[in-house]
């Protein structure tokens, strides 16, 4: 082996041994720059991306009356989403007056993000948003649309976020079902086999029974996720040795999913 | 030389971005393209092996960067930090991999292109492979779950290989016009380093 390969490969195995050695801190740091690097990159890719797509549709607009359509789309879900979420919240209120004489919740803070980009690997289910710490983001915000959970942040760069999808493995939320005092931990399957991304629901009870259609919901625990936020509805449910394990169609199209909502916190 | 692959290191770039927007495919179970690992394999077959070494550097720190996923734990009742795959494992796997195609420089030299396509084939599935495992080892060790190989799993595996087999002969003419571009002819260096 000639001396410059030596040299290469010693200088090789310090340079990967220093990458090892960083932390959860370190590599955070280092996804952040990376991602604050690309991101240019990924939002002119998406931006280029749905172009094409609107040339493709056929779609002709004015800019003006676009960029209107934009704002006024971006509006309509927000409203969607808060509306979505006072519902939720009004009858969770209800219960919890009734029950426990429990304050009374107020409503969350959202930042509209866009959906920029989707993790290409083959194992983990993350998207990237368009909003980062600029816009008042940090790891571990869950995010949400008008119809349910998304998911949580993850890597948080100047104006880029990763978001972990509800599909993912890791990604767990604590859950209860609605109308009985079940509680389990749902989170994704490492492999769907059917063409959408499910959720499975563990550590439930022998006794659950839970039947197909029934809605899962955030319970709060954890304090990540606010309760009340609708995860997805029951599609089979199975009774096994120690517990039971239910499998859930997510409340949002995680595949085509376009815009989303940071909760940065109560208003 | 240096000019070529930093061209590769850019092209390489590049491909990450242009990955970010391609969808799974759907007809090979959902198994996703991947277009640095091709890149990746040509510099090993074009640059000497410490300049692939550089490349795999760059492209596994790349590749860690987009992909790693940090996760909070609970350990004795205390949240804590951890990397699923840490930064630095992408790297190891991609240098073990160009330097198995580096042997094939020989190959190269006689203008035997295919070994690029094939082996971008089967090299790019162990990538998929690679990280399946990993991320198997870890995730067992954390929650205990139990190792899980299914018919799916597999056609992600090589689904991936079948997409880069078909992908090498494009991706490798496009970088030997980059390489002619940049004045840089691989065989002639091939040959040079062995005389």
């Amino acid at each position: 082996m000639k001396r410059f390969n030596i040299l290469a490969l010693v200088v090789f195995i310090v340079a990967v041994g220093g990458l090892f050695a960083l932390g959860p801190g370190g590599t955070q740091k280092v996804q952040s720059t990376f991602l604050g690097i690309i991101s240019p990159f990924l939002k002119t890719g998406s931006e280029l991306e749905k172009k094409i797509t609107a040339v493709r549709g056929g779609l002709k607009t004015l800019n003006q009356l676009e960029t209107e359509n934009k704002q006024l789309f971006v509006r309509n879900k927000e409203l969607q989403a808060v509306n979505s979420t006072l519902r939720d919240l009004e009858s969770e209120n209800n219960r919890l007056r009734r029950a426990l004489k429990y304050r009374e919740r107020a409503v969350f803070r959202l930042v509209p993000a866009r959906i920029i980009a989707r993790d290409s690997s083959t194992w983990w289910n993350t998207v990237r948003i368009d909003r980062g710490f600029e816009d008042g983001i940090e790891s571990d915000m869950p995010v949400l649309t008008e119809d349910g959970l998304v998911g949580k942040t993850t890597t948080v760069a100047r104006n880029m976020s990763t978001v972990l999808l509800i599909s993912d493995e890791n990604c767990k939320a604590a859950a209860s079902i609605e109308g009985t005092r079940e509680q389990g931990i749902a989170s994704g399957e490492r492999i769907s086999t059917s063409g959408i991304p499910l959720i499975g629901m563990r550590v439930l009870s022998k006794m659950a029974n839970l039947q197909p259609g029934q809605k899962i919901y955030t319970s709060g625990v954890g304090g990540v996720y606010p309760s009340g936020v609708f995860i997805g509805a029951v599609k089979e449910f199975k009774v096994r040795e120690l517990d039971s394990y239910a499998t859930i169609v997510p409340a949002v199209d995680l595949t085509t999913l376009e815009d989303v909502f940071v909760v940065l916190g109560n208003k | 030389m240096i000019a070529f692959f930093f061209v590769l290191l850019a092209v390489s770039f590049v491909s990450l971005v242009i990955q970010q927007f391609i969808p799974p495919l759907e007809f090979l179970h959902h198994a996703r393209v991947f277009l640095m690992p091709l890149v990746l394999f040509y510099g090993a077959l074009a640059l000497p092996y410490g300049l692939m070494l550089a490349l795999a550097f760059g492209c596994g720190l790349m590749w860690d960067a987009m992909s790693a996923q940090i996760l909070d734990i609970k350990v004795a009742g205390m949240m804590t930090s951890t990397v699923e795959i840490a930064l630095g494992w992408s790297i190891l796997v991609y240098a073990t991999l160009g330097s198995v195609m580096s042997g094939f420089r020989p190959l190269f030299k006689r203008g035997r292109w295919e070994i690029h396509c094939l082996m971008s084939g089967v090299c790019t599935s162990l990538i998929v492979l690679a990280e399946f495992l990993m991320l198997s080892v870890r995730r067992a060790a954390l929650d205990h779950s139990a190792f899980v190989f299914t018919p799916e799993i597999g056609w992600r595996i090589g689904g991936a290989g079948l997409i880069a087999l078909f992908l090498a002969p494009i991706a490798f003419w496009i970088l030997s016009t980059l390489a002619d571009l940049v004045g840089y002819n691989p065989r002639a260096a091939v040959k040079e380093e062995d005389s």
